[in-house]
């Protein structure tokens, strides 16, 4: 460990107490992760056993899904994805300016992922009239879920502005970034549900 | 360079600065010990108030007719009293009261993983279980504390406010079950290894995964219960393409585990009062620590033994009755190991060794009439009478309670540096025991003459036993005010314990009742196994001075 990457406080001494918790908050934010996961699982298992109870899928009366605009949207999100990892990448090489940049992207991607889903719901709800509470178990899978997954977007976005906030006020150091860690982990968590929900409510 | 210093520490190393001043010492306390204290008075508040709910059911059951209370008000009353029993007292009390008070002490370790998140999951407990009794105001929930659907679609507005009750006390478990989880693998004492952990720690360590994953799943059951009710949101109506057996399989995805966060901690319990009072090492240590998890990886695959009269397709019925039957394997190793055990032992019958050996016999009976009803002819024979209510209180009072009471008469010296007195404690398990088994027996042979559960009056060719079950059951409440007597008075006047009444060999035992606000002076290095009873102790360094690593701030994590 060279001094340079040892973790600071914002007096510029050693923060013993960040070195000593580190693991501890590493693991209990994957384990937070596990049971994050274990909620869109059952979620996910509803809407599959309800789908295969029915009448078919979609439920008479209301159409499939548009793929085509939801794949561009995946790729808006998957993209930020990708923006994250290198912006987490840079930062552990200290190019910070980069390291903003890229932050700064997927937060712009992020939003932009809201948006389309904003324009999604907006054209389902007054197009085809299908609302969370009125079209049966197909307006309620499909909101709760991907409003589930939304929010999480949303509370990321939020999360990742913060970050920007706080790298611009320096309280990240090249030894002591566990936030920019949570919030990586957190994002491709994000990334990853999504294509989840996109395979079994779009393709399925 | 400092860098020296911390690997020399390590994390167990950190010695907080105690706090002064009354609040936060005692209410919004960082300190596990104070948590775990906490959660016990608050579980046992509930409780008293989940045992007045029983009394009045046994009330009603008096008389065919009922009439002690109206139908209705009988239904909002046993679905509380379930609800409360299940949430608000049992799991707290294991996991949130002794897990906090106990299991840091028995890794070594100075304080949970996250003590502020230790805090807030205790708060968020009070105030959800005050949410639960609320629900009284608004006409309390009237489908038992499974709240199937659809009587739980058609309910008064409490049912809603139950959802959000005890959806609030799920995040509180998941953030217990998070802490303990990361505590148990990262913070143990030089030296303690997996197999050194006392048993308690490994109960714990079963159970926290559960807690954390099983929780959740309720979580999302209950969300889709609130927003069903709330916003008309179709999940289990089935007038509109819903679901109300889907309810069913979410809630017991959760259940079903939560009936091994009601026991795992219990077996830990046990597993450490039974060798210290039979003064000879616990037989088949490896097997009891693995089979504690081996319940819970199995826990998870057998909730649909709960709805066999659900309309499931016969295929899907086999493999759970037979995952089912083999639960019952690794639950026998336990029972064996606890008899080989106390085989050839000196056993010392204080109160603690009476509730723990009362567990293993009454807890055998529950799990046996588990096996039975695991059997899918004899489930749909018995399904919702009183053989279920027998069967679960027998592994809910019969095993958790006395889990629970074996426990407090055990680590009471531990928290208040006194004993709890040994008579009143003697007349309390003896009048308890009889009492428990006069109320609950009768009600195997009701279940099996098929009185249904959870109906305000019954057949009176039914009245002879029910009779019989309420008075005993007055017997019991008495009991259990011996002991909260027998609490209050030994807290001022009790014998003074000195830090091991009981010549235990945990780590706990090793240092002041009541523990030291850091707990240990000196992190010790563990050598071995704490039940060799022939053997000199295996800690060093407990005695060394105080780790001269830097004070930091209270509330720093």
């Amino acid at each position: 460990m060279t001094a340079a990457s040892l973790p600071l406080d914002s007096h510029g001494n050693v923060d013993q107490l960040y070195i000593e918790t580190r693991e501890l908050r590493l693991q209990g934010f994957l384990l937070f992760l596990v049971s994050d996961c274990v909620l869109f699982a059952s979620f996910i298992f509803a809407y599959l056993y309800l789908r295969n109870s029915g009448q078919g899928w979609p439920p008479p009366g209301i159409q499939r899904l548009d793929v085509a605009f939801a794949a561009w949207n995946s790729v808006v999100l998957f993209g930020s994805g990708a923006t994250m990892h290198y912006a987490l990448e840079n930062f552990k090489h200290g190019n910070f300016m980069r390291y903003m940049w890229f932050l700064l992207a997927t937060i712009v991607l992020g939003a932009g992922f809201l948006g389309g889903q904003a324009y999604e719901y907006t054209h389902l709800i007054y197009g085809e009239h299908v609302t969370w509470w009125g079209s049966g178990i197909f307006g309620a899978s499909f909101f709760t879920l991907t409003g589930m997954h939304g929010m999480h977007v949303f509370i990321g976005v939020c999360y990742l502005t913060v970050l920007v906030l706080q790298s611009a006020a320096g309280v990240y150091t090249r030894g002591k970034f566990f936030g920019i860690t949570a919030g990586t982990l957190y994002w491709h968590f994000v990334d990853v549900i999504w294509v989840v929900l996109f395979s079994i409510f779009y393709l399925l | 360079m400092a860098v020296a210093a911390v690997s020399a520490g390590g994390i167990a190393d950190h010695i907080h600065p105690e706090p002064q001043g009354f609040v936060r010492r005692y209410v919004f306390s960082l300190d596990h010990k104070i948590i775990g204290i906490q959660y016990l008075i608050t579980a046992f508040v509930f409780f008293m108030l989940a045992g007045l709910l029983a009394e009045a059911i046994r009330t009603q059951l008096l008389n065919p007719n009922g009439g002690f209370v109206a139908a209705d008000t009988y239904n909002e009353i046993y679905s509380i009293h379930g609800s409360t029993m299940v949430w608000l007292v049992i799991i707290p009390m294991l996991t949130g009261g002794f897990g906090n008070l106990v299991f840091p002490l028995q890794i070594g370790a100075r304080d949970v993983a996250f003590p502020w998140l230790n805090m807030l999951s205790f708060w968020i407990f009070p105030v959800s279980g005050l949410m639960l009794f609320s629900s009284f105001l608004m006409g309390a929930p009237t489908a038992g504390w499974m709240e199937y659907p659809p009587v739980s679609l058609q309910g008064a507005a409490g049912t809603s406010m139950w959802a959000a009750a005890i959806f609030l006390v799920g995040v509180s478990s998941t953030m217990t079950g998070l802490n303990f989880l990361v505590t148990i693998l990262k913070m143990r004492a030089p030296g303690m290894t997996f197999t050194r952990m006392p048993l308690f720690v490994w109960g714990q360590f079963a159970t926290a995964p559960l807690l954390m994953i099983a929780t959740t799943a309720l979580a999302a059951a209950l969300a889709a219960l609130f927003i069903n009710r709330v916003f008309g949101v179709p999940f289990f109506d089935p007038t509109k393409g819903g679901s109300p057996v889907m309810w069913q399989h979410m809630f017991w995805f959760y259940s079903h585990p939560a009936v091994y966060i009601m026991i795992l901690p219990a077996f830990g319990i046990i597993s450490e009062v039974l060798p210290t009072f039979a003064r000879k090492p616990i037989f088949g240590y490896k097997l009891i620590a693995f089979s504690s998890m081996a319940i819970a990886l199995t826990g998870f695959m057998v909730w649909a033994h709960h709805m066999f009269t659900s309309g499931l397709a016969p295929f899907l019925q086999l493999p759970f009755m037979i995952i089912t039957f083999v639960i019952g394997v690794p639950t026998g190793i336990k029972i064996f190991s606890w008899t080989a055990t106390l085989w050839g032992g000196k056993i010392h019958y204080n109160t603690a060794m009476l509730f723990a050996i009362g567990f293993v016999g009454l807890f055998t009976i529950g799990g046996i009439t588990g096996i039975f009803l695991a059997a899918i002819p004899y489930d749909l024979h018995v399904h919702g009478t009183y053989f279920i209510v027998a069967h679960l209180h027998y592994v809910l009072v019969g095993g958790s309670l006395m889990g629970v009471f074996a426990g407090m008469y055990y680590w009471f010296p531990k928290m208040s540096g006194r004993v709890l007195n040994e008579t009143l404690g003697k007349l309390h398990f003896w009048l308890f025991f009889i009492g428990f088994n006069l109320t609950f027996l009768p009600m195997h042979w009701l279940g099996i003459e098929g009185m249904p559960r959870e109906v305000a009056t019954y057949d009176p060719q039914f009245a002879f036993l029910n009779q019989f079950a309420s008075y005993a059951s007055y017997l019991m409440t008495f009991a259990i005010l011996i002991f909260f007597v027998n609490v209050i008075w030994s807290i001022r006047n009790g014998k003074r314990s000195g830090p091991n009444p009981w010549g235990a060999r945990t780590l706990e035992w090793q240092i002041p009742s009541p523990p030291n606000y850091y707990n240990f002076k000196h992190v010790p290095t563990v050598y071995g196994l704490p039940y060799d009873f022939s053997q000199p102790l295996p800690y060093k360094g407990l005695d060394e001075e105080l780790t001269d690593a830097p004070p930091v701030a209270a509330g720093a994590h």
